[in-house]
């Protein structure tokens, strides 16, 4: 469903992602991890269109990607595909509820059953009472899950999500994860960023971790030898916790 | 006090940072236009338009600090104090205020003026702490439009709804309004002067379409599935449902005929290049010539509309959706890069 070959973006003398090749099957759930400015949603952006590669091919439902010049028509993709934007995209003049019946009506959803989908996405992700409050008023976690519904509601065949999971409460995030499960049966390909290990350990059928924007690993989740957090730490960078001295002495 | 003053020093360097307040004056349409046809009125006018101009530029300048920081923060009252009475000195809006005052009043300044322009300062201060919760009550009113770009015009209307030009070009047309009520008959000309000048006063907004959606909303336009002609058919759409109804009570079709000259020449910035803008502002177009060049165009169209025939209306029109079209393009170049 998402295939990847020797995809490389450089800015300027910086490479941030260098020659990623990899592939996710329909229905797989990808959680793609690596540490903050490692390469994650800049390739995320690749994926979805919205940065070209620099060099490589990128092909989503048998749609060439590139930056989307390629194409015959432009639209193709973004129909079959939703997305959690790193900056989630959110219009601050809109309030939960209309960024919801806008993805709706763009994306050729039918009013009443954007209407049903729209109740249904802001029950299920505790936003009932704030469907009427602007984004620009909307908490972070707020405005995570409007950008998250909005991914959902016109049911794509891909979902891409940058760190879906981060500011979300426990509840709603246990939702999220039965939610993309639930899709991922019904053969929607999930592509997921987090920095939330634990979480990626129950729902990630896949794991891809990258580092200076090379992969370091790539196999099923099955495959793994070591518990997720030893092996991101023994992959991808290990934690040196600094004894700051200005703190004081330690009290028993 | 060196709180405080670490304090005003990192306001300072945050202004200098942002001098967009005083580019949104020199580069908005209705205030160039004005500026020109008041060269004779002497300097007092303009010390009156400066102030009304400059007012709701005059926000206050620790609202650059989150007001949950200021909290966190260990200062005492008497530096807060302080903080609230220096830090308006740190907007050189306040300095060019004074000075235009200083000019304008020959060296005698009255306590009278300058208690005007501590009111409006304190006015700014307040309505900047409360423009965003009452105006939300107000957006909700915006009604629903047929067709899938419903929730984009409705967006637009409420970004155009929270620019200064607005309120600008609504004094304008309820100049015209009241005396339509008063039976003052205005001769031909003036109609259409007026009607031209409401639009001008909009036209500064035509050159910075997507200046308020900020980068959520135009990595959102990248995500929809819609042609960029669709985007900015939304936005002028928007434009021309607050065109219309401002002028209705002066020449209705020669503000539609402005407003398409407006819009068909305000795409190339709007697209070309975007530029960011700030709410509770005027409209900060290209430069001052494209202005001149924009309101220029925009008279010659009215004018045509007016004198002529409503049929100038069609070229207009014809005009407008070609850039509509060619600047979609444009759009859809810039969402692939």
């Amino acid at each position: 469903m998402i295939s990847c070959r020797n995809l490389t973006r450089r800015f300027g003398e910086f490479t941030a992602v260098d020659g990623l090749t990899f592939e996710v099957a329909v229905g797989a759930i990808c959680a793609f991890l690596g540490p903050n400015g490692a390469g994650k949603s800049t390739t995320v952006k690749m994926l979805t269109g919205l940065l070209p590669p620099s060099s490589g091919e990128v092909e989503v439902c048998g749609i060439e990607v590139c930056g989307m010049k390629v194409q015959s028509d432009p639209l193709e993709l973004k129909r079959r595909i939703g997305v959690l934007p790193e900056d989630l995209g959110l219009f601050d003049d809109l309030t939960v509820e209309e960024h919801l019946l806008l993805t709706g009506s763009v994306y050729g959803v039918e009013r009443h059953e954007a209407r049903s989908r729209t109740n249904q996405l802001l029950h299920a992700l505790s936003l009932e009472h704030g469907r009427h409050t602007f984004a620009a008023s909307c908490s972070h976690g707020m405005r995570k899950k409007t950008s998250f519904a909005m991914a959902l509601l016109p049911n794509p065949r891909v979902l891409f999500l940058d760190e879906p999971f981060e500011a979300i409460d426990p509840v709603t995030s246990r939702i999220m994860r039965g939610l993309l499960e639930s899709v991922s049966r019904r053969g929607v390909t999930v592509f997921l960023t987090s920095h939330i290990l634990s979480v990626v350990e129950q729902i990630a059928t896949q794991l891809i971790m990258i580092r200076k924007g090379k992969i370091v690993w790539d196999s099923p989740i099955a495959d793994l030898p070591q518990a997720l957090e030893q092996h991101y730490f023994d992959l991808v960078e290990a934690p040196v916790v600094e004894e700051l001295e200005w703190l004081g002495p330690a009290r028993s | 006090m060196a709180r405080a003053g670490a304090i005003l020093r990192a306001l300072a360097l945050a202004y200098r940072r942002d001098q967009k307040s005083l580019q949104t004056v020199v580069g908005n349409n209705f205030f160039i236009v004005s500026a020109l046809l008041l060269q004779s009125a002497g300097g007092f006018i303009y010390l009156i338009i400066g102030l009304v101009l400059l007012f709701p530029l005059s926000t206050d300048p620790l609202r650059k600090i989150p007001a949950s920081r200021l909290a966190l923060w260990p200062i005492q009252r008497r530096e807060r104090w302080l903080l609230r009475v220096v830090s308006p000195w740190i907007n050189p809006l306040s300095w060019a205020i004074a000075g235009l005052a200083v000019w304008a009043a020959r060296g005698k300044v009255t306590l009278g003026f300058w208690g005007l322009a501590a009111g409006l300062f304190a006015a700014g201060f307040l309505l900047s702490d409360l423009s965003f919760v009452s105006t939300q009550t107000v957006w909700r009113l915006i009604p629903q439009f047929p067709g899938p770009l419903n929730q984009l015009i409705r967006k637009n209307l409420r970004e155009m709804l929270s620019t200064l030009d607005l309120y600008c070009a609504l004094l304008l047309s309820l100049s015209a309004v009241v005396c339509r009520v008063l039976r003052v008959a205005l001769p031909p000309e003036g109609l259409l002067a007026i009607t031209v000048l409401v639009v001008l006063a909009l036209s500064s907004y035509a050159q910075c379409l997507f200046g308020l959606d900020g980068a959520g909303g135009l990595g959102r336009y990248r995500l929809l599935p819609l042609r960029g002609w669709q985007i900015l058919a939304a936005k002028d759409a928007a434009f021309l449902l607050v065109v219309i109804p401002l002028t209705l009570p002066l020449a209705p079709l020669a503000g539609i005929g402005a407003a398409l000259v407006a819009l068909t020449v305000g795409h190339e910035p709007s697209v070309a290049h975007p530029r960011k803008q700030t709410r509770w502002r005027f409209s900060s177009g290209a430069s001052l010539v494209f202005g001149i060049f924009q309101a220029v165009l925009m008279a010659v169209g009215a004018a045509g509309v007016f004198f002529s025939s409503a049929l100038v209306l069609i070229p207009c029109a014809a005009l407008w959706a070609l850039s509509v079209l060619y600047y979609g393009r444009v759009m859809e170049r810039w969402f692939g890069e």
